[in-house]
């Protein structure tokens, strides 16, 4: 599965990197997020609650930010597993100031495996956008706040 | 001895006498056993296709309330066998499986622990909460890729995925190609398909100390076998296991094995000292019953000018999976074996590469290599008769063996022992008109309507067989025996699962003797019960089942007749068994009632000299060769242009298996077998995504076919009887998935022709079918999850313009 | 079946159930009949920890007509539109589409309130219930209120339904004059569901013009909606094969299709033009008398 897209924020690439570097924003920003610990350098446990009406499930695993080009670039890898499967992937993130807005670009690929992989196929695509959304969202408007 | 026997209900089309119970609900399967202080048990499964085992956490589990016991792997240690494989290949790499996996796991659905607990949804809670810390491994998953050089492989002791390569050549293949003057190639997939038995397996098992006897019952094919062999993984001796078969729903294939579940259960009921029991759910039964077919085939065929077949090519990448269940690396070579259909080919060359998969075993799925072989050879005859401007059908007519050409030798050294192909051909074409059906399919095609008409041709093999050919004896048991009361029991070695051979056999043993089927009942599937059989597949229950039913009821007969002419003062070879007589055929006077004849067997004061008391005859028959049904299909297709739906409209079969014992039993086995066709063609794949995932991993997503589906099946018989057994019967269990499948294909092909489509590969879904006929005005492909799965752009040649343009298709941009 | 452990209630009146979902919050689901909560749980994709019963639910099922619209409680069957002699004649939409619904198992456990409520992208009802302008009639414990069928369904297995609503009532119009509905689908051949489904109704005016027209399309993206543009285009014109056939080519028109192993996103959209076209033509034919 590849999710890929832009979202235009309303902040310096600077902030904005601040932002995605900041496990306490990050946690709030992520939909169904119960825990994000940092867990050695640019590594955190983190633990989800997904849920999409019916349908619901924990997942448990970690969050990596690699390959860091402040305040360009990094790597997201992120590994989960719960009891209707398993998650893994990696996106790339990229900022590009405009202006005093950020355009930030991601990219990424994600293997799901497990349950999920085997009955929610129909599904799965459009809610891990919506879940992407959902956290662009939130991630803008707590920029906007700090702004 | 006594005369030839009345045929009053052989072939005679008598109800099913099992249906009375399965429909009402009083039959008894796996999960309608109950005993006291029964466990359940529940497995813990991989969700990785290819994956290290680094560590594996019970404690959790172990812990929870209700659990009796945890196992894994290690827990085990070397107390259970691996799962046992029959079939011999030389140089074939080991792939054996282990009955839990140790520090690898290569398939999703793989089993890496057990739970067994006081209730069934407390055993699948439980095991959610065992934790399995697994390093994901590359997956191995398209076969062509899996044999290339650097692939990742599946054993690290092996240095390729290749488990073996086998080749078959008779005749000169070299100098037939290097005279033709056409040579047609085709390339084409047989897709991976699940058996989907309406029931799914299930097993219980119990200890009793005491007397150190195991009780397994289990929803399988072959009951002997598997006591056999769980037996030996459990290293204890066979005389102290005891497997019974309750009522089975449906097997095709998927229960003809030896399945890690069934040992382990076993094992359990021993480790607890209380039956336990698991029943497979639908989600299992995908991930871990067989599959079956998956091979990529490429056929070549020499043609002399005017048609005459010279030769034939084929090579076969058969994807085999993970790990060889009971006959996994057989089943291609079947295909080998029956590669040159019913043709006439002086020359023909096999080569088979078995390659191993991160996915599920492929192993016997009805058919079980022969649907396979038919569709290369039958596919492939249809290419070549669009490429040589031949009728399909003309062409086959041409390159037929004449009946007075049998027994005929194949140049992959099968005998075919009985056949009149052109008899089948020229009673379906008293069916079908055909040259109306053509004018008709032309004068829609200028409408912008798509009919397709298919024909195929086949002969398959059956009977299984020779026990020369088989990895465990190909022979069968049968033990008839008459009661003090005249009453009749059968034990067969057979096992049937939906076949109806309670009624069939009834009726033989009802002629046989005299009697009506209601005097005659007919048990199976009990170890203790019925002498060693080999069970019901590869469509030899009656052939060979059957068979050895016949010959003990002639032993039978032999006896009656002794004691009848002793009691009436005939001549014992001149002695008519029937309504319920016995008497002379010279002096009809000289006659002794059944019964009477039956007490005196059993009363034993007026026997003649030699003869024992009692009416019990066993019998191990062992057949001489297998049978080689064939037939003819005919059906046509129609195609929404708008849409790609392909929809059956007329299905016309006629196929011969011989004599036949009950007619109603024969038209269900070649409707089932064609509507199973019917799936294959439309309908089913199942898919694994470039991860390994069974991405069709329930029937929401894996399509069956329904009875809506399918359209009234015309269905008739020729009877070319075989010589192999006295019945002269020949099988029909799996006729209908063999002929039908290229049926269909063919007419498919045959509804694209207008569109330039030379082959399409299975399954014709919609937008598969939708896309061939609308080729540029929707670019990109389906983003589809496996590469199998994709539009086959490299075997569709298309013309360049599509004569029908469905008003609504129009560019689409790339996404 | 064999589900997470989950307490089971199964009230016998509405108030009781809104009780019982107002004290355990998103902790509770609903049953209905049980078609889309229970394969769920089955897979264990849901495990909910209350499940409130609501199938016993006396006086739920039911359709009558009612200040001059139908109405049919949130209990009654899929089979039971599809054979309601009142829907029939006055809605036949609505029993048209229930027919298309699954199986006939499905369609005999299958209740419209559990399909609106659980809004599936590619259910059946969605399409209908958006053609016909349908009412949803929800209830709580200070009341009920009355949501527009185009407000109703938000995203994918959303709808307007808040924590602690139940789904009583479905109301449709009746069915007037000149005017011809048609539900034409392709089904998903394994689920039944639709690969697209597409409910089309017209009214005519004496001049045999669309004086109205509404297009309900299902299972092409996230949600069902109204294909507006290709109403808009149709209105004030006879509805003729050329005009029929350019208004269906809008009905994708700003819609991000879904896209599965049986159905890409391309092909989605294409058979969403396909569907609409002949569910118009149907509706036209039914309008103008020429067909039944």
């Amino acid at each position: 599965m590849k999710l890929s897209g832009s979202v235009i924020l309303s902040a310096a690439p600077e902030k904005v990197w601040a932002g995605i570097n900041d496990p306490v924003l990050l946690a709030k920003c992520l939909p169904g997020c119960e825990r994000l610990d940092p867990d050695g350098p640019d590594r955190f446990k983190v633990a989800v609650s997904f849920g999409l009406a019916a349908i619901s499930g924990k997942y448990a695993g970690s969050l990596e930010l690699a390959e860091r080009k402040p305040p360009h670039s990094m790597l997201l890898k992120m590994e989960g597993k719960g009891i209707p499967g398993f998650v893994k992937g990696q996106g790339r993130v990229e900022l590009h100031a405009k202006g005093k807005q950020t355009e930030l670009h991601y990219e990424g690929e994600a293997q799901v495996g497990g349950m999920i992989a085997a009955v929610g196929q129909r599904m799965i695509e459009a809610a891990s956008k919506k879940i992407v959304a959902q956290f662009f969202e939130k991630f803008s408007a707590e920029l906007s706040k700090k702004a | 001895m006594a005369t030839a026997p009345a045929k009053k209900y052989i072939g005679m089309p008598l109800k099913r006498k099992e249906d009375p119970r399965l429909i009402q609900g009083l039959a008894h399967y796996a999960d309608d056993i109950a005993l006291p202080g029964m466990l359940h048990a529940a497995f813990v499964r991989s969700p990785y296709a290819h994956a290290k085992v680094r560590s594996i956490d019970t404690s959790k589990a172990k812990a929870a309330p209700g659990v009796v016991a945890v196992l894994t792997a290690a827990d085990l240690g070397t107390s259970i066998g691996m799962v046992p494989c029959a079939a011999v290949i030389p140089d074939m790499k080991s792939a054996a499986r282990p009955v839990l996996a140790k520090d690898r796991v290569r398939f999703v659905g793989e089993a890496v622990a057990v739970v067994v607990a006081e209730d069934r949804y407390g055993a699948r809670d439980v095991a959610d909460l065992v934790e399995v810390d697994y390093e994901a491994l590359t997956p191995v998953v398209d076969p062509e890729k899996a044999i290339a050089k650097g692939a990742q492989t599946l054993y690290d002791q092996h240095k390729d995925n290749v488990a073996f390569r086998w080749e078959l050549e008779g005749g000169d293949v070299k100098k037939a190609f290097a005279q033709a003057d056409k040579i047609v190639k085709q390339r084409m997939i047989n897709q991976r398909l699940i058996p989907m038995a309406m029931e799914p397996r299930g097993v219980v098992a119990e200890y009793k100390a005491g007397e150190k006897s195991l009780t397994v019952w289990s929803s399988t094919q072959i009951p002997h076998l598997l006591r056999t062999q769980v037996a030996a993984m459990l290293g204890v001796p066979e005389h102290s296991v005891r497997v019974i078969t309750p009522e089975v729903g449906g097997g095709f294939g998927s229960k003809l094995n030896v399945y890690p579940e069934e040992a382990l259960l076993g094992y359990l009921a021993m480790h607890t000292g209380r039956p336990v029991k698991w029943i497979e759910s639908r989600r299992e039964n995908f991930q871990t019953a067989i599959h079956g077919r998956d091979q990529i085939d490429e056929v070549e065929l020499a043609f002399k000018r005017d048609g005459t077949l010279l030769g034939m090519r084929c090579r076969i990448i058969a994807d085999l999976g993970a790990y060889y269940q009971l006959l996994t690396p057989l089943i291609p070579t079947l295909t080998g074996l029956m590669i040159c259909g019913l043709y006439k080919i002086p020359a023909a060359r096999v080569e088979i590469t078995g390659v191993l998969t991160n996915k599920m075993s492929t192993d016997a799925y009805r058919g079980a290599g022969r649907p396979e072989a038919t569709y290369i050879i039958e596919r492939a005859m249809d290419v070549a008769a669009g490429e040589l401007k031949m009728d399909p059908l003309e062409l086959r007519r041409k390159n037929l063996p004449s009946p007075k050409e049998f027994p005929y030798a194949t140049p992959t050294g099968l005998i075919y022992d009985s056949a009149n192909y052109q008899g089948a051909i020229d009673l379906l074409m008293k069916k079908v008109d055909y040259k109306k059906l053509r004018a008709e399919q032309a004068k829609l095609r200028k409408e912008g309507r798509y009919l397709g008409i298919g024909i195929s041709t086949y002969v398959e093999i059956c009977a299984m067989g020779p026990s020369s050919a088989m990895p465990a004896g190909g022979w069968e048991s049968a033990t008839v025996r008459i009661e003090p009361t005249g009453k009749v029991n059968v034990l067969t070695g057979a096992s049937p699962h939906g076949q109806g051979q309670e009624t069939s056999f009834s009726q033989l043993a009802a002629d046989m003797l005299g009697l009506d089927p209601e005097d005659i009942l007919i048990t199976h599937g009990d170890t203790q019960v019925v002498p060693y059989g080999i069970g019901t597949f590869g469509s030899r229950g009656t052939a060979v089942g059957g068979t050895a039913v016949y010959k003990a009821l002639v032993k039978l007969r032999e006896k009656l007749s002794l004691i009848a002419a002793h009691l009436a003062g005939a001549e014992p070879g001149e002695m008519i068994i029937e309504g319920r007589k016995i008497y002379s055929k010279k002096q009809p006077k000289k006659s002794v009632g059944f019964q009477d004849c039956v007490t005196a067997a059993y009363v034993a004061k007026s026997l003649p000299a030699g003869v024992e008391p009692g009416l019990d005859a066993t019998v191990f028959y062992e057949p001489t060769n297998f049978t080689f049904p064939f037939g003819a299909h005919l059906c046509v297709v129609e195609i929404d242009a708008e849409t790609g739906d392909v929809r059956l409209d007329k299905y016309f079969a006629v196929d011969d298996c011989g004599n036949v014992l009950n007619p109603l039993l024969v038209d269900g086995q070649v409707h089932g077998g064609i509507v199973q066709s019917v799936g294959q063609a439309l309908l089913e794949e199942a898919v694994y995504d470039d991860q390994g995932q069974l991405i069709t991993g329930e029937l929401t997503d894996y399509a069956i076919p329904r009875a809506a589906d399918i359209p009234w099946m015309t269905t008739d018989r020729t009877v070319t009887p075989s010589p192999v057994n006295p019945m002269g019967v020949k099988g029909v269990g799996e006729a209908g998935t063999i002929g039908a499948t290229p049926c269909l294909a063919n007419a498919v092909a045959d509804a694209l022709a207008p569109f330039g489509v030379k082959h399409v590969d299975m399954p014709f879904k919609r937008e598969k079918i939708w896309r061939l006929m609308h080729e540029g005005k929707c670019a990109a492909p389906a983003a589809s999850p496996s590469s199998r799965s994709k539009p086959k752009a490299k075997s569709a040649k298309r013309a360049k313009r599509a004569p029908a343009k469905p008003k609504s298709a129009k560019r689409r941009r790339a996404r | 079946m064999i589900p997470s452990s989950f307490d089971y209630h199964a009230p016998k009146t509405l108030e009781e159930a809104l009780r019982l979902l107002e004290r355990h919050g998103d902790e509770a689901k609903l049953l209905a009949g049980g078609h889309s909560l229970l394969p769920l749980m089955k897979l264990r994709l849901a495990s909910p920890r209350f499940v409130i019963d609501i199938g016993r639910l006396r006086g739920m099922s039911y359709v009558r007509e009612e200040d001059g619209m139908i109405a049919i409680g949130a209990l009654t069957t899929h089979a039971e539109v599809m054979a309601s002699e009142l829907l029939a004649q006055k809605c036949p939409l609505l029993s048209e589409t229930a027919g298309e619904i699954g199986d006939v198992q499905v369609r005999n456990r299958g209740t419209i309130g559990g399909s609106l409520a659980h809004a599936d992208p590619a259910a059946d009802y969605p399409a209908a219930i958006l053609a016909l302008d349908a009412e949803i009639v929800a209830a709580t414990s200070g009341g009920t209120r009355t949501i527009a069928a185009r407000e109703f369904f938000v995203d994918m297995l959303t709808t307007q339904l808040r924590h602690g609503e139940i789904l009583t009532q479905v109301r449709v119009p009746i069915q007037r004059g000149r005017t011809g509905a048609a539900y034409k689908k392709l089904y998903q051949p394994a689920s039944g569901f639709a690969i697209v489904g597409v409910a089309a109704r017209l009214s005519l005016g004496a001049n045999g013009k669309v004086e109205s027209a509404a297009i309900g399309v299902t299972g092409l993206g996230v949600k069902a909606y109204r294909a507006e543009a290709a109403e808009k285009t149709l209105v004030g014109k006879k509805p003729g094969e050329k005009e029929i056939a350019n208004a269906a080519k809008l009905a994708p028109r700003g819609i991000e299709p879904l896209g599965d192993l049986h159905a890409s996103e391309d092909y989605r959209r294409e058979m969403a033009i396909v569907f609409t076209r002949r569910a118009l033509e149907a509706a036209a034919a039914r309008a103008s008398g020429k067909a039944k």
